[in-house]
């Protein structure tokens, strides 16, 4: 068994008004193995995020099951940590705190947390920024604490939604090849959600594209591109195919999410 | 001209200043010209000697301190029971809609207008003025509270609870720090209408304060003690509402910073 099963996953959302419902996400069917690199991808409005959102155990799916090494998600568990596109760092606590935070949920004493905190305030190079606040740092360094702050407790599954969507452009590609070596380091599972398609291609195992009204899985490409992968992977003639033919083969999906046309 | 001896702050200051000077000046003019009745409104320096005469002999203190100790006493229950019930409310709807009616309509109330049932309730002494600090002061905490709760960004609460945050941690941890820039306002206006609600209370329900001090000496005559106490109330007020500021920066400075930018 697969270490995330989802079947028949469908998530409605009541309309104002209490006439009837939104459907966002439509018999969503997926397995996905531990280690795996997952990247959700399609235009606003698939129910990519709110796919991550009922893994998270945020939103339970109004049918279907997701389960997690065999039992059923039915709530947040730090098994399953998030990265947020706001990054949701707490405002009052310095990086290092904001980091502890799932240790001392844990209830890891003191040192030991202070310790690991730093390891991976280490591991994400914010080395030296231990005692700000969020407030006196860069996005993309936010970012970075945010990560660390996920991994900290030593999740199963890392979910991450739009991470790198509120960076500019430069900031995102140094952050994406950050996650590459990070996640190689860590071997965790991470399910990350993106409308980028080279973001896509350059960090995945496997690309779930989707597509829109109601939200469902389009259609499934494995990315065979070797690791490490780093800024000479963009380069290769594999990458660039693979981001063309990707496009090529969404567009039209694209264009209805953003037309609203079938 | 000012400006460049003194800065702009200097030269505010010095300009404040001078308007309450003049003021005192003319007051003190009308009185030596006896174009103010003496006894109606008594002339600057008289005052001045009252709050001197009062501090000698201690008494001014003696009621600052009566005074101050029922603020604090009415303002630490209100802050207690409204940032419980504004927690509460603010994570439950189905609490909030059980609650929120009658808090409503016991809101607009005037925590004077509790007075009668205040002294029925508690008689004379200290327990009165408690009961009415606490009943001004605990809605503006409440409110403050329970629309700083709704108001959490939801991705925060959500971190919290994949990092595995216990209800305890997210109340402690989460939800009050959250809160805490939109609570301290109004644990500054609870503060300032605890304070007056004392004066109030004390103008009838006490033997002690500077509400009391105020009746008194009017019963008295004594109109300058009188207007001395008030100088003393409003100067006092002006203090704890600088407090709370200072207190603020220092508690909540990621939101100093967050409005600067």
């Amino acid at each position: 068994m697969s270490q995330l099963e989802i079947e028949g996953v469908c998530k409605e959302f009541p309309l104002r008004g209490g006439k009837g419902s939104l459907t966002v996400l439509e018999d969503v069917n997926l397995s996905i193995e531990a280690g795996e690199l997952i990247v959700l991808l399609g235009p606003s409005g698939c129910g990519k995020s709110t796919l991550l959102n009922a893994i998270a155990g945020f939103n339970p799916p109004t049918r279907g099951t997701i389960q997690h090494d065999g039992v059923a998600v039915t709530r947040p568990d730090k098994r399953r940590t998030v990265v947020f596109q706001d990054y949701a760092l707490f405002p009052w606590m310095t990086v290092q705190k904001n980091v502890e935070f799932g240790l001392k949920a844990q209830g890891v004493p003191e040192a030991q947390r202070a310790a690991t905190a730093r390891s991976h305030i280490e591991l994400v190079k914010l080395k030296g920024f231990e005692d700000r606040y969020p407030y006196e740092i860069s996005g993309g360094m936010k970012q970075r604490a945010a990560i660390a702050r996920a991994l900290a407790p030593s999740p199963d599954i890392l979910l991450m939604d739009e991470p790198f969507g509120a960076l500019d452009a430069q900031t995102r590609v140094l952050l994406q090849e950050e996650l590459a070596r990070i996640v190689a380091e860590m071997r965790c599972t991470v399910i990350f959600v993106t409308h980028s398609i080279e973001e896509a291609v350059f960090l995945a195992d496997r690309v779930i594209v989707m597509s829109a009204h109601p939200g469902r899985v389009h259609s499934i490409h494995p990315v065979a591109l070797p690791r490490p992968r780093n800024s000479e992977t963009r380069a290769l003639p594999e990458f660039i195919e693979l981001t063309q033919n990707l496009w090529e083969a969404l567009k039209p999906t694209w264009d209805q999410a953003s037309t609203g046309q079938d | 001209m000012l400006e460049s001896l003194l800065g702009q702050r200097g030269s505010r200051f010095v300009r404040g200043l001078l308007g309450i000077m003049l003021t005192l000046a003319i007051w003190q003019m009308l009185a030596w010209l006896d174009l103010i009745n003496a006894v109606l409104l008594p002339s600057p320096l008289t005052v001045w000697g009252a709050i001197v005469d009062s501090l000698s002999d201690g008494s001014l203190i003696r009621h600052i301190v009566a005074s101050m100790e029922r603020v604090v006493v009415g303002v630490l229950l209100a802050a207690i029971v409204g940032l419980t019930l504004g927690v509460l409310l603010g994570r439950s709807s189905i609490i909030a809609e059980y609650c929120k009616p009658i808090i409503e309509a016991l809101r607009p109330i005037p925590p004077i207008a509790w007075t009668p049932l205040a002294i029925l309730w508690f008689g004379i002494g200290n327990a009165p003025s408690y009961f009415l600090v606490f009943i001004g002061a605990v809605f503006p905490v409440f409110i403050s509270t329970y629309s700083a709760v709704r108001n959490i960004e939801r991705t925060q609460i959500n971190a919290a609870l994949c990092l595995g945050a216990t209800p305890a941690m997210l109340v402690r941890d989460v939800l009050i720090p959250g809160a805490l820039p939109v609570i301290f306002p109004g644990l500054r206006i609870a503060l300032g209408v605890g304070w007056m609600c004392v004066v109030a209370a004390e103008l009838i329900a006490a033997q002690s304060g500077l509400g009391y001090m105020i009746q008194q000496s009017r019963l008295l005559l004594q109109t300058h003690f009188v207007v001395a106490g008030m100088i003393a109330i409003g100067v006092i007020g002006f203090a704890m509402n600088a407090l709370m500021t200072i207190l603020e920066r220092k508690l909540v400075p990621w939101q100093e910073s967050s409005r600067a930018t």
